[in-house]
């Protein structure tokens, strides 16, 4: 496949990347448990996006079936069973934060900065590529730590959930950005652990809020010392 | 013919899986159960005939891979399937019989404990390494119901908590995977190959020392929380607590040793790249940190298998300390003590699964007398306890006295001093709680009765190995654990 008119691909992966990186703020300063879903849907269709814009502005084609299982994993199937277990359990609100949404999102803003430092340090290596596609590295690893900030600061199980698979993305971007993504095989593979991950941990929300009333993990504590 | 030998190992738990998964008959379960674990394990025996010579073998289009390590980690994995198999079989009939557990439920249990035994077993035989990452992930997936196996409170919650933790650090792993394929990629021919182990070995010195070693930093930190190395160990004792005993056995002699498994060959890698002390240093603090953070637990427990939890954390501790070293005499023990590990850690859970059966009760304060009422398993458990905890003439105290000779004579005296006096204090932790569960009067009426005959001579096999490595290394083992020893050295 013969790359094309590499300067607007390169712009369109500019903004997808940062408007990615949006959603993952907007979910950290939202309450609404639907909305991390929907979130959580448009930022992986995001993905999907920029993985078929390496496919278009590369000519990598094994990334082609990555991206489809991207959108239809993540951007659709996921975020449909997630939306079921909302409203099965009629939890709807985060309540409790650990750390206010203000503080969270300058906390995330430092996040940014931490991460494009150490994405510079990854590129200063001999082989790298300037292209947008590594300029993505900073944004991807941002994604993994907000991912690992929104699991530590919020209490509902199903934040917790979306905290992880914004990690996910995060982790999947960066194998996007700096090696055009792993052998097709591998991601397929990586996919489908994911995707058995979110089954089980929607089949524990259900279990939990059966025991508990409400799936706060807070109430998860009977086994602290 | 070596096609044949990793087939076999691969396609044995495979094939058990999807038996059990269309069968449904309490014996056939079983018998499939054991059957495949017994397979298993004669074939891993075979595969470590045809390394003996210290050669790899390979399957022809190259997606697995054995050598000396995963050969010697194979064994130790299919042996503990097999006696959990085993032992399985009548404590599950027991509980059946006390209405705990219904029909649906052994069933299931049956089916992932194949499934569990398959996915090690994909992480083990995997040349490339994200494969590798794959098993290890579906090794979390396929022991998450086992672990929440009763659907009580408590173990839905261990379970979520196993899940997220295991999940978000092997994330990270997955990421430090890919910055190792970032490196490897300009330098490995065939970018298909760049993932496999047998290749990215033949190009370390080339691969880029920068990334490499931050790359170290999130495996460590990803197959670290895996292993239940310090800090994220925090899932082991609820999940080791409330999972089914058999289960906590093979977790903690099984899949303890599959995430050190995944760690070592890392190690070796990063190793062989970066050179120097940048990743022994990482292992010496890691583990010494994570053998110190378990010590407190350990000397505060109420409940005895999550005493057993904090020492997995405590041992997983020696052995990545002991692979810091970097000597080969310390490769060696810190080998030596996977095995000898494994074989107390059976020995601990599966006795105290008898001791549950007996007294109904997990609390170590409710537990009394047990000499009085299950002489048996009573004395299987105070003498574990003395081979757990590296006493002669047991082989976790060879393993641990080559550890620290090792220590010594590289010059890390203040280390293992630290070593030697955490050692010592887990040991009077140990001996108080259970000289209490042994002796004394039983304070309640005690209503079950002794284990089965099957389950108690196979504990007693247990013993007798463990006694036989304190006091006699048989040459075909040494010459294994040298050659895995070889492995480590890159």
């Amino acid at each position: 496949m013969i790359p094309v008119h590499l300067p607007l691909v390169e712009l369109l992966i500019d903004i997808f990347a940062a408007s990615i990186l949006v959603t993952a703020f907007l979910i950290v300063s939202s309450r609404s448990l639907v909305f991390y879903i929907r979130l959580f849907a448009l930022q992986s269709l995001l993905l999907g996006m920029v993985a078929l814009l390496v496919v278009i502005g590369y000519g990598e084609t094994h990334i082609l079936i990555a991206a489809i299982l991207t959108i239809a994993i993540k951007a659709i199937a996921i975020p449909v069973v997630l939306t079921r277990v909302i409203e099965r359990i009629h939890v709807q609100k985060e309540i409790r934060f650990r750390m206010s949404i203000t503080a969270s999102l300058m906390f995330c803003g430092g996040i940014v900065i931490l991460a494009d430092s150490v994405a510079q340090s990854i590129l200063r290596s001999p082989h790298a590529e300037a292209s947008a596609v590594t300029r993505v590295l900073s944004v991807s690893i941002a994604m993994m730590l907000i991912g690992l900030f929104i699991m530590m600061t919020r209490q509902k199980a199903l934040t917790q959930i979306i905290g992880l698979l914004t990690m996910e993305n995060g982790v999947f971007l960066s194998g996007l950005s700096i090696t055009y993504g792993m052998p097709l095989i591998v991601e397929v593979g990586i996919f489908f652990d994911i995707l058995v991950a979110v089954l089980i941990l929607g089949v524990f929300v259900f279990r939990i809020n059966k025991t508990f009333e409400s799936i706060s993990i807070d109430s998860l504590r009977s086994l602290r010392h | 013919m070596s096609t044949i030998i990793l087939g076999l190992l691969l396609g044995l738990p495979v094939a058990g899986t999807l038996l059990c998964a269309v069968l449904h008959q309490r014996r056939i379960l079983e018998t499939v159960t054991v059957s495949v674990g017994g397979l298993t394990f004669l074939s891993a025996l075979w595969l470590v005939a045809e390394v003996m010579q210290g050669t790899t073998i390979s399957s022809s289009e190259g997606w697995l891979y054995a050598d000396a390590l995963s050969a010697y980690i194979i064994i130790i994995i299919s042996g503990s399937a097999l006696v959990v198999a085993l032992y399985s079989t009548g404590y599950l009939r027991r509980q059946i019989r006390d209405g705990k557990v219904s029909d649906r439920q052994l069933w299931l249990y049956y089916l992932l404990l194949n499934a569990f035994l398959c996915t090690m077993m994909v992480v083990l035989l995997s040349n490339n390494l994200g494969f590798l990452w794959i098993g290890s992930e579906a090794t979390t997936l396929a022991t998450a119901f086992l672990v929440a196996f009763y659907e009580r409170e408590r173990s839905i919650e261990a379970a979520w908590k196993y899940v997220i933790i295991c999940s978000v650090g092997i994330g990270f792993a997955l990421f430090g995977i890919i910055l190792t394929y970032y490196s490897a990629l300009h330098v490995v021919p065939g970018s298909g190959n760049a993932l496999n182990w047998s290749s990215l070995m033949l190009v370390a010195k080339d691969l880029d020392p920068a990334v490499l070693k931050l790359a170290f930093i999130f495996i460590l930190v990803g197959f670290g929380t895996k292993a239940g190395l310090a800090p994220l160990h925090t899932w082991k004792p609820d999940a080791y607590g409330e999972a089914p005993t058999p289960i906590s056995a093979l977790m903690a002699a099984g899949l303890v040793n599959v995430a050190l498994y995944s760690l070592m060959r890392f190690y070796v890698l990063v190793n062989t790249a970066v050179g120097g002390t940048y990743a022994p240093t990482l292992f010496m603090v890691f583990g010494l940190v994570s053998m110190g953070i378990a010590l407190p637990f350990i000397l505060l427990q109420k409940d005895f298998k999550r005493m057993l939890a904090y020492s997995s954390v405590e041992h997983v501790g020696i052995i990545v300390f002991a692979i810091g070293i970097g000597t080969p005499l310390a490769y060696f023990g810190a080998l030596l003590h996977l095995l000898n590990n494994a074989l107390a850690k059976m020995v601990l859970f599966l006795t105290a699964g008898n001791v549950r059966l007996a007294y109904g009760s997990r609390l170590m304060r409710r537990v009394t007398g047990a000499i009085k009422v299950i002489p048996v398993s009573a004395s299987f458990l105070i003498v574990g306890v003395f081979a757990l905890t590296g006493w002669p003439p047991f082989g976790v105290f060879i393993s641990e006295f080559t550890i620290v000779t090792a220590g010594i004579d590289r010059g890390y005296v203040v280390p293992v001093i630290f070593f030697i006096a955490i050692i010592a204090a887990v040991f009077v932790g140990f001996i108080y709680y259970t000289s209490r569960m042994v002796f004394g009067e039983p304070n309640v009426p005690v209503t079950g009765g002794e284990a089965e005959p099957l389950a108690l001579w196979v504990l007693g096999l247990l013993l007798a190995a463990l006694l036989l490595l304190g006091v006699y290394l048989p040459p075909p083992l040494e010459q294994v654990i040298e050659n895995a020893a070889r492995v480590l050295k890159g």
